[in-house]
């Protein structure tokens, strides 16, 4: 009788190697998106590394060429290039004065906007690109469990 | 042998192995935590795993008010080699050497140092390098990967060779309004901060916060770089066309005269404003290490600010004020010049040592009388006489924002150094030293309805992105706006009676010449002397006022001769370039 009920010894290896298969490739699984999802943070990481130094670097080149625009707009090489053009300083017999109604002059420089109420500031990179995948689950978790805590 | 010793010897074997382990287990764990490998797994944290920087903000802009860039910052690189990663020495040493002129030796030890000693330091061997040769080294990478690979040996390569860009300090105008600016002593990379004029000053706002950031080499571990502002930029009262042209008028009148130094200071009496400020020796602030040559010591970097003198003659337009506002004495009030007046028991003289006879107050001051002017003192009396001066800010700082500025305190009755004769000769700008802006800054409250505004240079700044205008601020109103157009009227009356050298066609003008004696070791004894001239206009709608001061000019002794002809230069140039039509034509224009 207790022959009829017991499985053939080759029957539980299967099963046994089956189960173990089955744990592998789950194991295999995970191990692979999580070693995908780790290279595709790296690889972002590298390329945000790689932009902040670009980043840095226009900078440098903003204020660069800021400052050459101003020694080819300097008054000493205005005045040549004036001078080379056949312009010369005007005198106050050259100045004929006009009234246009409405004008009022000019004015100094605006060269950025006024004061305005604080803007909270807000990073650039999303919590998702500074998470491993393990805190991912375990914030999904925790939030999860936050969310039925609050309904009991 | 029974089978239990033969367990037994297992039992041994095994309790031995089991021991070991343990022991082993134990000293691992003990080395694992003990001071030294803590120690060495946060050097290899600190080496490999992250990277320490300090981020030095970009030093903030300096504009004139029209937005023109007077000071800004220029790209330049530091120019190093990476021993492990040479390829090729020699290709490093001959192109760095004639690149960048240094020693050939020098970096062919640098490049040889990983192969021969091991070296994997990082060695510097330039900085401050220009674009223009990090362009030369760009050229010769492309074109040595171009040449076909040699059969033998290494082909001539720069790997190993690095170029980080960084920001130094640079002043488009050069030497344009170098005395306001000051200078960044921009080779220090580590401590450098700003020295004399604005950069002085507001080193603070325009330096920025450096920040201290750590970044994980962990590139799944990547943080976001903070956020550096860069410092904040400054936008100026100063009009860079008007101090160009006081500039060059400067220049001018130093050779004419042969002045050891002359300066030009151009307000707007209504908001304190400073449109130029002009004076010498001129300085190039990107060549800055020339500064000991150009200032020797006890020479001053902006005499505007910094040097005090007397003024001589000037001065009696603050006592003549302070007269008329207490009442004391009224434009027309008589006056009998009998060309000597004694105060406190010695005697004082007109300039030219002549008796002018009978004269009312605009006389006193058409004529510049010395003994008119002591009598006005006298008659104001001391305690006035020095209230008046110290509300005019004779001997208080005057509030510029520029650093450097000097003060001389005015002896007043009570103080060890005071003597009766002092209220005489004080009245007309003797034993009394003021600086060319405080100078400026009393008298503007002449052309300002009595107002006395604080002078400044910095019209705005940005800061994070936005602009903050600064408001002229008041000081104090020192004269009844009253007094203030009787002055100005006076003196407008007195430079056309004159018809002095200051007048400019068209406009009307109010002003005063000064011609101050330097003292000396022996007293009042030398010829030299100190000529000014204050003047502002239109008088109706003063929308300037100009100080001029020529130091020890050779060519005459006289204020009148010398600095109204400057001021009268000046005048022109700055109703051309701000546009101000003559009287007649702004009047048409008032009243259609």
């Amino acid at each position: 009788m207790i022959q009829a009920y017991r499985q053939a010894p080759w029957r539980v290896q299967l099963q046994w190697i089956g189960a173990f298969l089955l744990i592998l490739v789950t194991v295999m699984l995970i191990a692979g998106v999580y070693l995908f999802v780790s290279a595709q943070a790296a690889s972002a990481g590298t390329r945000i590394q790689r932009l902040e130094l670009q980043r840095e670097n226009l900078n440098i080149q903003i204020a660069d060429l800021r400052t050459q625009n101003a020694l080819h707009n300097s008054s000493l090489i205005m005045g040549e290039r004036a001078e080379e053009m056949g312009f010369r300083p005007a005198t106050q017999t050259d100045i004929v004065y006009i009234q246009v109604p409405g004008y009022i002059g000019r004015s100094i420089a605006f060269l950025a906007p006024p004061p305005s109420p604080p803007v909270r500031p807000t990073g650039l990179l999303k919590p998702a690109f500074q998470q491993s995948l393990w805190e991912w689950l375990y914030q999904g978790v925790f939030q999860l469990s936050e969310i039925q805590g609050g309904r009991q | 042998m029974t089978p239990s010793s033969g367990i037994w010897r297992l039992y041994l074997i095994g309790g031995i192995f089991l021991v070991l382990s343990m022991l082993i287990i134990g000293q691992m764990i003990r080395i694992q935590n003990s001071e030294h490998a803590r120690e060495l797994t946060d050097y290899f944290a600190n080496t490999y795993n992250q990277q320490v920087r300090v981020i030095s903000p970009e030093r903030g802009n300096i504009y004139d008010r029209w937005g023109n860039l007077l000071a800004g910052n220029i790209e330049v690189y530091e120019v190093g080699i990476s021993p492990p990663q040479v390829i090729n020495s020699e290709t490093i040493a001959r192109d760095l050497s004639s690149v960048l002129e240094v020693d050939y030796e020098d970096i062919l030890k640098a490049a040889q140092s990983y192969v021969r000693e091991g070296n994997e330091q990082y060695f510097v061997v330039k900085d401050f390098v220009p674009s223009e040769k990090i362009q030369q080294l760009e050229e010769k990478i492309i074109e040595y990967k171009e040449m076909p690979r040699p059969n033998r040996g290494q082909p001539p390569s720069l790997v190993g060779v690095h170029w980080v860009p960084h920001l130094i300090r640079s002043y488009p105008e050069n030497s344009l309004a170098a005395n306001i600016l000051g200078f960044f002593n921009f080779f220090d990379r580590q401590a450098g901060r700003g020295f004399f004029g604005l950069e002085e000053q507001y080193n603070y706002l325009l330096a920025g916060a450096k920040q201290r950031i750590v970044i994980p080499m962990n590139p799944t571990a990547i943080q976001e770089f903070p956020e550096v502002p860069p410092g904040s930029s400054l936008i100026l009262t100063i009009d860079r066309e008007i101090q160009a042209a006081m500039e060059a008028i400067v220049d001018q009148t130093i050779e004419e005269s042969g002045s050891e130094s002359v300066t030009i200071v151009v307000m707007d009496p209504e908001t304190g404003e400073i449109l130029a400020m002009a004076t010498n020796p001129h300085f190039n602030p990107n060549e800055y290490n020339t500064y000991t040559e150009i200032f020797p010591p006890g020479s001053h970097f902006n005499r505007a600010v910094s040097q005090l003198y007397e003024p001589g003659s000037v001065f009696k337009v603050f006592t003549m004020a302070a007269a008329i506002d207490a009442g004391v004495v009224q434009a027309d009030t008589p006056f009998l010049d009998t060309g000597a007046i004694e105060v406190g028991g010695i005697w004082i003289y007109n300039w030219d040592r002549g008796a002018w006879g009978p004269q009312d107050m605009t006389g006193c001051m058409q004529h510049s009388l010395n003994v008119c002017l002591a009598w006005v003192a006298k008659e104001l009396g001391p305690t006035q006489f020095y209230q008046y001066l110290q509300n005019f800010g004779i001997g208080r700082f005057s509030g510029i924002d520029l650093a450097g500025e000097q003060v001389y305190p005015v002896s007043q009755p009570g103080d060890p150094t005071w003597y009766p004769i002092n209220l005489g000769t004080n009245s007309f700008g003797q034993g009394v030293a003021a600086t060319p802006i405080q100078m400026i800054s009393g008298v503007a409250a002449l052309a300002n309805d009595g107002r006395m505004m604080t002078p400044h240079v910095v019209r705005a700044y940005i800061q994070d992105g936005q602009q903050y205008n600064v408001q002229p601020r008041v000081l104090r109103q020192v004269l009844k706006p009253e007094t203030a157009e009787i002055m100005t009227e006076m003196l407008a009356y007195a430079l056309e009676e004159e018809a002095s050298s200051a007048l400019v066609e068209g406009y009307r003008f109010a002003g005063k010449t000064g011609t101050g004696q330097i003292p000396g070791p022996g007293g009042y004894t030398s010829s030299l002397t100190n000529a000014s001239f204050v003047g502002w206009g239109p008088v109706d709608d003063p929308k300037f006022i100009i100080y001029v001061w020529l130091e020890k000019p050779q060519t005459s002794q006289w204020g009148s001769v010398v600095a109204a002809p400057v001021f009268q230069k000046a005048a022109s140039e700055l109703v051309v370039l701000m546009k101000l039509p003559p009287d007649e034509i702004r009047r048409q224009f008032a009243n259609p």
